[in-house]
């Protein structure tokens, strides 16, 4: 044990002094921030100059209500969003009011025009037409003025009290409140939950990618200087697994803390995100476990290797498994004890994210947790078991990559 | 002293050593010498432990082997090479820490060996930044510095200059000196010659000829004599005792044929010209080498 310290020690020093680790430090937080916290942000952020909107009411009912409504809608400063144009003509055939439009349209004199009409069926006919349809604050403001007007219209029809009506058109906004295992309240919204989630299931992913790289290419690298010769010949096989497991664990809780120091001290809210854990002890362990597991999948797959190329593929795709349960991100959270969602909790590979993700929604049995619990401890010991008996023979192989034949061989070899 | 009896090492297709045996005494140079793929590497790694064989045992004043001996044996590789990006005293320290030595002794006798080799200017630089024949000097002390029993060098010459080859050459010797254990694995026969007491001359893993040098060349001695002289030596090119003559001007080397007594031979001519030196002459570790290979 004392040299698995050692080679720890050595891992740990020598890695967080490397180039690419100093630059993992600091560029890691921000890939997070950007991929999780950006889109949304862009998302968001409307276009902030006015618009022209034309409009042909072949009704001749509602343009002036709907002009006034969407002259209401401001940008910064009191300007308006909206600049209404009316594109109806009497006498004039709609068709040919449509293709003016449409040129208009076109030739970016409007941005798009709204068109309204009755079909045969005395059905209400309601268009944007425009060069692109991708905003959809634009639309929804249109249609919320425009339903407005049409039912106060109606409710006007039928003598119902104006007051009564525009208190009855305001909606109810939905409040969301989770309640935790002890009873506790706490306001969260999907949005907040599915971020931190996110950003949870990121941090272990970045983590695994560049630790397990990381562990991969210094495997290669002894391997190929020989240096690995050396080291077997002073200690035990499984002394060097332990101690390469060891370093690179302390080494990812060292990048945890930098990475949260760096969080508070520059993102102060962002980090409010994190207050909508409640678990975050059981995350926490969810997380080393997980990332346990994989260290040790990449210690038995890493000395089976040795060029830089295999190391990389093999890193590649070893780390996608640990983004999978990204896939089932949103159907986990709406539904969180769905019998799918159950399923993934049980494979070894996707219970850490899974369990993040659920923990995050909504309270889980102690009993489940406690299985999945031990599920992963016995998982990480028979993984560590079969990793250190490829480990044995792979660190002293050289060449071709073993098949999955010879790897059954060498399980089977006795010590 | 080290004993290695019996040992066998077969894997799935193939049997990478074969029933080998053979002792190395304190304070002797033991070298091992073969052919590549000979079954020099899977020996010394039974014997360093790092794999186990199949049958056989490698005995350590008298007890087997186990994990114990592992922090007093040295190894050098063949392929050399060190952690690039790291410091000189940091890989030195690191490694000797793998043998159970505490840091400050190994600082300690690092830098000791660091002045032996004339390094010491190097020892805060990176691996990298040193020239491959200093890297090669930090690989020795790697394999030296906790101080060994036992010390197996897998062609320690490989990558030096003659002066540094005559420096790690004598360091071997002075090391011997101090009662270690030395395996010499080279295909430099020069060296192998210069230096080993005992030689093992393995191919396709089973033994080819082992024993003090002395005793080898007198086994693959062939009949080859020099003799310096005075007179008319032309006769001997029509002697029928002589398979090959090289004459010079006062001197001869004659290869006899096979069933002739060297001194029988030299009985023979003594009469008809004045011998002044006779000597056998013993056939060089590289050719006995090449010949028991290729027989």
């Amino acid at each position: 044990m004392k040299k698995a310290l050692a080679i720890a020690k050595w891992e740990f020093m020598e890695k967080i002094k490397s180039k690419a680790m100093i630059i993992s430090f600091f560029l890691t937080p921000l890939i997070i921030l950007g991929f999780s916290i950006l889109p949304s942000v862009f998302a968001e952020k409307d276009e902030a100059t006015t618009q022209a909107i034309g409009i042909i009411d072949n009704t001749q009912n509602y343009f002036t209500s709907l002009s006034e409504k969407l002259s209401e809608y401001k940008l910064e400063k009191n300007q308006p969003r909206y600049v209404v144009i009316n594109l109806f003509k009497q006498n004039e055939p709609i068709d040919s009011l449509k293709a003016e439009a449409n040129r208009n349209v076109v030739k970016k004199k409007i941005e798009g025009y709204i068109f309204l009409s009755v079909n045969d069926k005395k059905e209400m006919l309601f268009e944007y037409r425009s060069l692109s349809v991708g905003n959809f604050n634009d639309y929804r403001r249109f249609e919320e003025s425009f339903n407005k007007i049409r039912r106060v219209r109606e409710f006007e029809k039928a003598h119902i009290d104006t007051a009564l009506v525009s208190h009855l058109l305001n909606n109810v906004e939905l409040n969301t409140v989770k309640i935790d295992e002890k009873g506790k309240e706490s306001s969260a919204d999907f949005k907040s939950q599915y971020f931190s989630s996110f950003i949870f299931i990121m941090i272990l992913f970045m983590v695994i990618m560049i630790s397990g790289g990381m562990l991969v290419r210094s495997l290669v690298e002894e391997k190929s200087n020989r240096l690995m010769e050396i080291i077997v010949s002073s200690c035990k096989p499984d002394d060097i697994l332990k101690g390469k497991i060891l370093g690179l664990s302390g080494l990812t809780l060292a990048q945890i803390v930098v990475w949260v120091l760096i969080g508070v001290a520059f993102a102060g809210q962002g980090m409010v995100m994190f207050a909508s854990f409640q678990n975050l002890f059981l995350l926490f362990v969810y997380f080393i476990l997980g990332f346990v597991l994989y260290t040790a999948i990449f210690v038995g797959v890493g000395s089976i290797v040795t060029t830089e190329q295999e190391a990389q593929q093999i890193t590649s795709y070893l780390s996608m498994i640990t983004i999978s349960p990204l896939v089932i991100m949103i159907p986990a959270m709406q539904n969180p004890d769905s019998l799918l969602i159950r399923v993934f909790s049980y494979i070894p590979l996707t219970t850490s994210g899974v369990m993040i993700l659920r923990l995050n929604a909504a309270p889980i049995s102690t009993l489940e947790i406690l299985a999945t619990l031990a599920e992963l401890v016995l998982s990480i010991y028979l993984v560590i078991k079969i990793s250190s008996k490829i480990f044995r023979i792979g660190i002293l192989s050289y060449g071709k990559m073993p098949s999955l034949a010879q790897l059954f061989v060498w399980l089977r070899e006795k010590e | 002293m080290l004993a290695v009896k019996n040992l066998r090492k077969e894997y799935t297709n193939t049997v990478a050593i074969d029933d080998i045996s053979f002792s190395l005494q304190p304070g002797k140079i033991f070298g091992l010498i073969g052919p590549n793929g000979a079954g020099k590497t899977t020996t010394i790694r039974v014997i360093l432990n790092i794999i186990k064989p199949t049958s056989g045992d490698v005995l350590f004043d008298g007890k087997p082997m186990d994990r114990s001996i592992q922090n007093i044996t040295g190894y050098l590789p063949e392929e050399r090479g060190l952690y690039k990006k790291s410091t000189v005293l940091d890989v030195i320290v690191y490694l000797a820490s793998l043998k159970n030595l505490s840091s400050h002794r190994a600082v300690q006798l690092a830098t000791e060996w660091l002045t032996k080799l004339d390094i010491l200017d190097s020892k805060n630089k990176k691996i990298e930044e040193l020239s491959k024949g200093n890297q090669q000097k930090i690989q020795f002390i790697t394999s030296v510095v906790h101080d060994p029993k036992i010390l197996i060098l897998d062609e320690p010459f490989t990558g030096f200059d003659p002066i540094n080859q005559q420096l790690i050459k004598e360091t071997i010797l002075s090391l011997a000196s101090e009662g270690k254990i030395i395996v010499l694995s080279t295909h430099q026969m020069e060296f192998a010659e210069k230096l080993c007491n005992d030689i093992f001359l393995i191919n396709k893993g089973k033994e080819v000829c082992s024993g003090s040098l002395s005793e080898i060349k007198r086994q693959y001695g062939t009949q080859s004599i020099k003799i310096e002289y005075q007179g008319d030596a032309t006769f001997l090119n029509q002697n029928k005792d002589v398979a090959h003559l090289d004459m010079y001007q006062n001197y001869a080397e004659i290869q006899l044929n096979d069933s002739i007594n060297p001194s029988l031979f030299l009985r023979s001519i003594v009469d008809k010209i004045e011998v002044k030196h006779f000597s056998i002459i013993e056939p060089t570790l590289n050719k006995i080498f090449i010949d028991a290979i290729k027989n």
